[in-house]
């Protein structure tokens, strides 16, 4: 019996570090962010108090900032966009990384270590630096821009800007993603058995068939976690829009940067966060009981 | 940012004295540090902010133990309205008396009881010199950031503040109202007049442009006077083939004074005191100019200031705007939290239009 109890106890030992931060560094901070949510904005910037202090300042709890959001359509529009544009840079993420997992998976294992290490390998440098090298890859005098305007040139089309364009953003958010959707993908493929396709070539599979029906499905737990880990960074990125972005490439993170380090209105920025983190768990819940529904119906 | 203060301020004990001061980037010149720190037999522990919200959200998140912080006028009358300042012992600011007239009792400290001038930029217009000759356009209007008929000729080569207050403070400048002018209807004008003129424009741009001006992606940038003399001085020391100038719009445009507060949290308020009269005296107070090119309220400090910047030309009529053109110019007041969310909801509007 007491072989269960030393057990329990390192068991309790090694989760309870990791559950005691979680607590403290995500639950406490959401809990307060959802509290500002419904705090009025202090006249200089920060939270209004709670309490009534006596001097004729708001205090207490209201719904001001959600009515705030839903007074206007103009901030659905900025979440629907940025919907849009995490939705386009995971399809691209996706379409660009699953042949390279592939491939890094089938080649031969003494190179794949190296070939994951390269995958890794712009982590050295600072995110930011990587995505200011893309102004310059971009920009107008680069050979890109002047190769790209030259054949727009040669069917008389007028020259544009490759930089500051929701172009530019969305080749951003790829770049800068693509890591996340390769390693996952590639941690699927390489359990696979290779025995599975020889089976279902013997029992008469084209190519096709055989990517659809025995690679593509078994990699599924490895798209949908590429997906999330790629979705949701990207709707909530501001930086890749503040440096690449145009005149009208402002997203949801640029918004709510905006609240607290713009405009000195912390509970909009918090309602905002709320209703975005709100959308990314409906999203969540979605994809898992379609995936259930899925597994129950087949 | 409390323990992060603490551990510098472990890490540092050895040293006698040691005083925060939480400044803009690149607003200080080492060689004045370096002689305050020798001078004072103290240490000098510099932290930066590139925007004055972004001080004022960090303050109000509850970072603490800054003596010293230099911000713009409206970021001064936020501080002190919230009661977050301390008085100055003027009996320990001996030359106090070196400032120009025109720059003490400023809207937002009357009589000066908390703040003391340190430096000035104007919001203006930077421009590719050789560019905007070749296309004869103005120099000096905001019509070139705001009317169809020029930006015509700049399309994509045109970036303005990412700044609601500095790029509405242009367009009701423009259209003839003051820059603090916080009627919604004037703002919605101004909108109206930005949502014109935006598809011409390359990008909202904080930063960049500096660089941008100086490799020739952009030939016209709404920006600040001392980030303008930089792009003129990197194209110069890169050899470009054209130079960067820079002028103030004749409509009118923002000065933002920054100056000298003691926060009150800041555990050395006589260290500081003795920064504040060091960098009152004229030769600290001109290397701050000759390094960044910001204007200067400091009487003394003319006599050491570059004789380049007397020149006359526009540019140098924006560091030191002649009584004529400092009429035009407005400092930001600050706005209280329904014109802020008024004005909030306006600018989403034009950043998604």
């Amino acid at each position: 019996m007491s072989e269960t109890k030393d057990n329990r106890l390192a068991r309790w030992a090694i989760t309870a570090p990791p559950t005691l931060f979680l607590l403290a560094f995500f639950l406490v901070p959401a809990l307060i962010v959802v509290l500002a949510s419904f705090q009025y904005p202090g006249e200089f910037g920060g939270l209004a108090p709670l309490f009534d202090h006596g001097d004729g300042r708001e205090h207490g709890l209201t719904l001001e900032n959600y009515r705030f959001f839903a007074s206007d359509f103009l901030f659905t529009e900025i979440f629907l966009r940025s919907f849009a544009v995490a939705t386009a840079s995971t399809l691209i993420c996706l379409v660009m990384a699953y042949p390279v997992a592939w491939l890094i998976a089938r080649s031969p294992k003494r190179h794949r270590d190296l070939l994951v290490l390269l995958v890794i390998l712009p982590f050295a440098s600072n995110f930011l630096i990587r995505v200011y090298a893309w102004m310059i890859i971009l920009g107008p005098q680069a050979a890109l821009a002047r190769m790209f305007n030259g054949v727009l040139g040669a069917f008389g089309l007028e020259p544009v800007s490759l930089l500051f364009s929701p172009f530019a953003v969305l080749v951003g958010m790829v770049y800068v993603h693509l890591p996340f959707m390769i390693l996952p993908l590639y941690t699927n493929l390489e359990k696979h058995d290779p025995v599975l396709l020889d089976a279902a070539q013997d029992l008469g599979a084209n190519a096709w068939q055989r990517f659809w029906r025995v690679t593509w499905s078994l990699s599924l737990p490895g798209v949908f976690s590429g997906s999330a880990l790629v979705f949701i960074p990207v709707l909530g990125m501001f930086a890749i829009p503040d440096i690449l972005g145009g005149t009208r490439d402002m997203l949801i993170g640029n918004l709510i940067k905006d609240q607290f380090l713009g405009v000195r209105d912390w509970p909009f920025g918090a309602t905002l966060s709320i209703v975005l983190t709100l959308c990314v768990l409906a999203l969540a819940g979605f994809a898992a009981w379609a995936g259930k529904a899925r597994r129950g119906g087949a | 940012m409390r323990w992060l203060l603490l551990i510098f301020y472990v890490g540092s004990s050895y040293a006698t004295d040691t005083l925060y001061l939480y400044n803009w980037n690149n607003y200080i010149s080492n060689a004045t540090v370096a002689r305050f720190e020798a001078r004072c037999g103290c240490k000098l522990v510099r932290d930066y902010y590139a925007d004055n919200e972004e001080m004022l959200a960090k303050l109000a998140a509850g970072a603490s133990g800054y003596d010293l912080i230099v911000p713009t006028g409206n970021a001064v009358e936020a501080l002190l309205r919230s009661n977050q300042l301390r008085p100055l012992d003027k009996t320990k600011l001996n030359n106090l008396g070196n400032l120009k007239p025109e720059f003490l009792n400023a809207f937002f400290d009357p009589g000066n009881r908390y703040s003391v001038p340190y430096a000035y930029t104007v919001t203006l217009l930077g421009y590719n010199v050789e560019k905007l000759r070749a296309l004869n356009l103005p120099t000096d209007t905001w019509a070139l950031i705001f009317e169809p008929r020029y930006l015509e000729k700049l399309k994509g080569r045109v970036t303005v503040l990412d700044s609601q207050r500095e790029l509405m403070a242009a367009a009701l400048r423009y259209l003839g109202y003051s820059a603090n002018d916080a009627d919604e209807t004037k703002w919605q004008q101004a909108r109206d007049l930005i949502l014109r003129a935006k598809p011409y424009w390359a990008a909202f741009n904080a930063s960049s442009y500096i660089k941008e001006l100086t490799v020739g992606n952009i030939w016209l940038a709404h920006g600040y006077s001392s980030d303008m003399f930089q792009a003129r001085a990197d194209a110069e020391k890169a050899g470009r083939p054209f130079h960067i100038g820079y002028s103030i719009p004749r409509e009118g445009a923002v000065l933002a004074l920054d100056s000298m507060v003691l926060h009150k949290t800041g555990r050395q308020p006589e260290l500081a005191l003795r920064f504040i009269d060091f960098m009152l005296e004229g030769p600290n107070s001109a290397e701050l100019t000759n390094l960044i090119g910001s204007g200067n309220p400091n009487q003394a400090a003319m006599r050491y200031i570059d004789a380049r910047f007397f020149q006359t030309n526009a540019d140098n009529r924006a560091v030191f705007p002649d009584a004529s053109a400092m009429r035009r110019l407005e400092m930001l007041r600050d706005l209280d939290r329904k014109q802020r969310r008024v004005l909030n909801r306006i600018w989403t509007e034009i950043k998604l239009r």
